[in-house]
C-alpha cells in the first residue's frame, strides 16, 4: 500500500521548486517566437500582400487617392505569422512581445498611410521610391550618366514596364 | 494536429505530392502534440480524483515538451506549422540534440510516474473496475483513440491508414483490456512513451530535402476528399469540397468526442455519484469539440435555420457590440 505512496513522495522531494518567477522578473521567448506584430512603413511598398494571406482579415487598406491606408486591428491577431511570411520587404516581422493585453483596443491598432506613385501609362502603381534613390551614396549616379549622343549600338530592347 | 488534417484533405483533392522531409516535420509535431496532451489528461485525472500530486508532477514534466513545440514553431500551441503542401518551418540540425534531451528527460519521469501509481493501492481503487466500457459496446458504441483501446479495440489511424511518416516509423497499437478508467489511463502512459520513441525514430530517418511541395497551378474546383487523423483522443477527419475561389466550398471536421460521450451513460450505470466525475474525464472530452447548437422559437416550437449571411451578420453585430462602435 505506501510502495507507491513513497515512489512518489520520492519524486516531489527530488523537483523542490520548478515555477518561474514571471511576472516578477522578466521572460524572454526563444528566437523565431511568434509574438505582436510590427510594420515598418519605410519598406512597406504596399503590395498588399499580407492582407491577402491574413486568416483573420485583420490587415485592411483603402486607397485614398494617391495615398493607401493600411489598417492593422490587431485585437483579432492569431499570431499565425503568415503576413511576416509573404511580405517581400520584410516590413512586417514578429516580435518576441507577447504581452499584449489592453483595456484600450486602440493599443493593438497599427494605421499607416503610404504614397503611392501611379504609372501615367499603365496606371498601376510602382514603389514610391526610386531603387537609386534608395542607395545612400546616390550622388554617384551623377558622374556616371553619359552625357552625349548614345552609343550607336546601344538600341532600346522593347518598352519597359506595362 | 487538425491543420493536418485540413492540409492532408487539399493535398489529396488537389494531388499534391508532400516532400518526404515535411511528412517526417508533421509525424515529430503530431507526436510532440501526443506527449504533451496525454501528460496533460494524466495532470488533469489527478486533479478530478482528489490527488494533486500527480497533477502537480504530470505538468511539472510537460512543461519542457510545451517549451520545445515554441522553439520548433514560435508558440507552445497552436503550432501554425501546416501550409497545404509541406510544413512552414525546419527542424535545424542544431534542435536535434534538444529535442533528444526533452525525449530523455519526459521518458524518465513518465516511467517514474507510471512506477509509482502502479504501486499505489489508493489511485487503482480508484480507476479499477470503474466506469466499465465492455469490448462490444466500445465496438457498438464506435468509441476511438484511447477510450477504444484501454477496452481492447486496436484501433488507431497511424497504424491503420499511415499518413504523415507513420508508415516509415511504424506504431506499436498501446491496448490494454481491461476495460476500466485504469485501462485508459495505463494506455495513455504508455502511448507517450511510445510517442518518445516514434520522435526518436523520425528524427534519425528524416531526410535532406525540401519542406514546401511546388504548387504552380490552381486547386482544381468540384474535388472532394477526406483525410484522418489520430488527434491525442482518438480519430479526427476532415471532409473538403474545392471551389473556385481560394477558400474550401465545403469544409466538415469531425472530431472523436462527440462519438466518445455517447457510452458514458453506459459507463457510469451504477456507479456512485462520486465516480461520474472521473469516468467522464477518461475519455478525455472536448466540450467545445462537442458544442451543437440548435436554435429554436420556443412560442411555436419552430426550428430556425440561419443563412451563411444571415450568421455573418450576427457576428459582425456582436463584434461591433464588444468593440464599443
Ligand atoms: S499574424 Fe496572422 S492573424 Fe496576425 S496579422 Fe499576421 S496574418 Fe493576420
Ligand atoms: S506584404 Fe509587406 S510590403 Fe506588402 S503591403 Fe504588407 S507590409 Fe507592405
Amino acid at each position: 500500500m505506501f510502495k507507491g505512496k513513497i515512489k512518489e513522495a520520492r519524486i516531489c522531494f527530488a523537483h523542490p521548486r520548478v515555477t518561474l518567477k514571471y511576472p516578477f522578473e522578466p521572460l524572454e521567448p526563444p528566437d523565431g517566437f511568434r509574438g505582436r506584430i510590427q510594420v515598418d512603413v519605410e519598406k512597406c511598398i504596399g503590395c498588399g500582400g499580407c492582407g491577402n494571406v491574413c486568416p483573420s482579415r485583420l490587415i485592411r487598406f483603402y486607397d485614398e487617392g494617391d495615398r493607401t491606408r493600411m489598417e492593422f486591428i490587431l485585437d483579432r491577431c492569431t499570431y499565425c505569422g503568415r503576413c511576416a511570411d509573404v511580405c517581400p520587404e520584410k516590413a512586417v516581422t514578429m516580435t518576441k512581445e507577447f504581452e499584449t493585453a489592453t483595456d484600450n483596443l486602440e493599443d493593438l491598432y497599427i494605421v499607416q498611410e503610404l504614397y503611392m506613385g501611379t504609372c501615367n501609362r499603365c496606371g498601376r502603381c510602382f514603389e514610391t521610391e526610386n531603387w537609386i534613390d534608395k542607395i545612400p551614396t546616390r550622388r554617384h549616379r551623377e558622374g556616371a550618366l553619359f552625357v552625349g549622343p548614345a552609343m550607336p549600338h546601344a538600341k532600346p530592347v522593347g518598352e519597359v514596364g506595362g | 494536429m487538425h491543420s493536418t488534417g485540413y492540409c492532408q484533405a487539399l493535398e489529396k483533392a488537389a494531388e499534391i505530392e508532400v516532400p518526404p522531409r515535411a511528412r517526417f516535420i508533421r509525424t515529430i509535431i503530431l507526436e510532440l502534440e501526443r506527449i504533451h496532451s496525454h501528460l496533460l489528461w494524466l495532470g488533469i485525472a489527478g486533479h478530478i480524483i482528489g490527488f494533486d500530486t500527480i497533477l502537480m508532477q504530470a505538468w511539472r514534466i510537460r512543461e519542457p515538451v510545451m517549451w520545445l513545440a515554441e522553439e520548433i514553431t514560435g508558440n507552445r500551441k497552436l503550432y501554425g506549422m501546416n501550409i497545404v503542401g509541406g510544413v512552414r518551418r525546419d527542424i535545424p540540425a542544431e534542435l536535434h540534440p534538444k529535442i533528444l534531451e526533452v525525449m530523455d528527460h519526459v521518458e524518465k519521469e513518465t516511467r517514474a510516474v507510471l512506477n509509482a501509481v502502479v504501486d499505489d493501492s489508493t489511485i487503482r481503487m480508484r480507476l479499477e473496475g470503474v466506469g466499465k466500457v465492455p469490448n462490444e459496446e466500445a465496438i457498438a458504441h464506435s468509441i476511438l483513440g484511447p477510450s477504444a483501446r484501454g477496452s481492447g479495440v486496436a484501433i488507431d489511424i497511424r497504424a491503420d491508414h499511415p499518413y504523415a511518416a507513420y508508415a516509415e516509423t511504424g506504431v506499436n497499437v498501446i491496448v490494454e483490456t481491461g476495460e476500466d478508467i485504469w485501462a485508459r489511463t495505463v494506455v495513455r502512459i504508455k502511448e507517450t512513451l511510445e510517442s518518445i520513441r516514434i520522435v526518436r525514430d523520425a528524427l534519425a530517418m528524416m531526410p535532406r530535402g525540401p519542406i514546401q511541395a511546388v504548387i504552380d497551378k490552381p486547386i482544381p474546383p468540384g474535388r472532394v476528399a477526406c483525410s484522418s487523423v489520430e488527434a491525442p483522443r482518438g480519430e479526427t477527419h476532415h471532409f473538403v469540397i474545392t471551389s473556385e475561389e481560394p477558400r474550401p466550398y465545403r469544409w466538415k471536421a469531425r472530431a472523436p468526442t462527440f462519438q466518445n460521450l455517447q457510452v458514458v451513460p453506459l459507463a457510469i450505470l451504477n456507479e456512485t455519484i462520486a465516480d461520474v466525475p472521473i469516468t467522464l474525464g477518461s475519455f478525455d472530452p472536448c466540450f467545445s469539440c462537442t458544442e451543437r447548437v440548435e436554435a429554436v422559437d420556443v412560442r411555436n416550437g419552430q426550428l430556425k435555420v440561419y443563412s451563411k449571411r444571415e450568421l455573418e451578420e450576427l457576428s459582425r453585430a456582436l463584434t461591433r457590440r464588444l468593440r464599443g462602435r
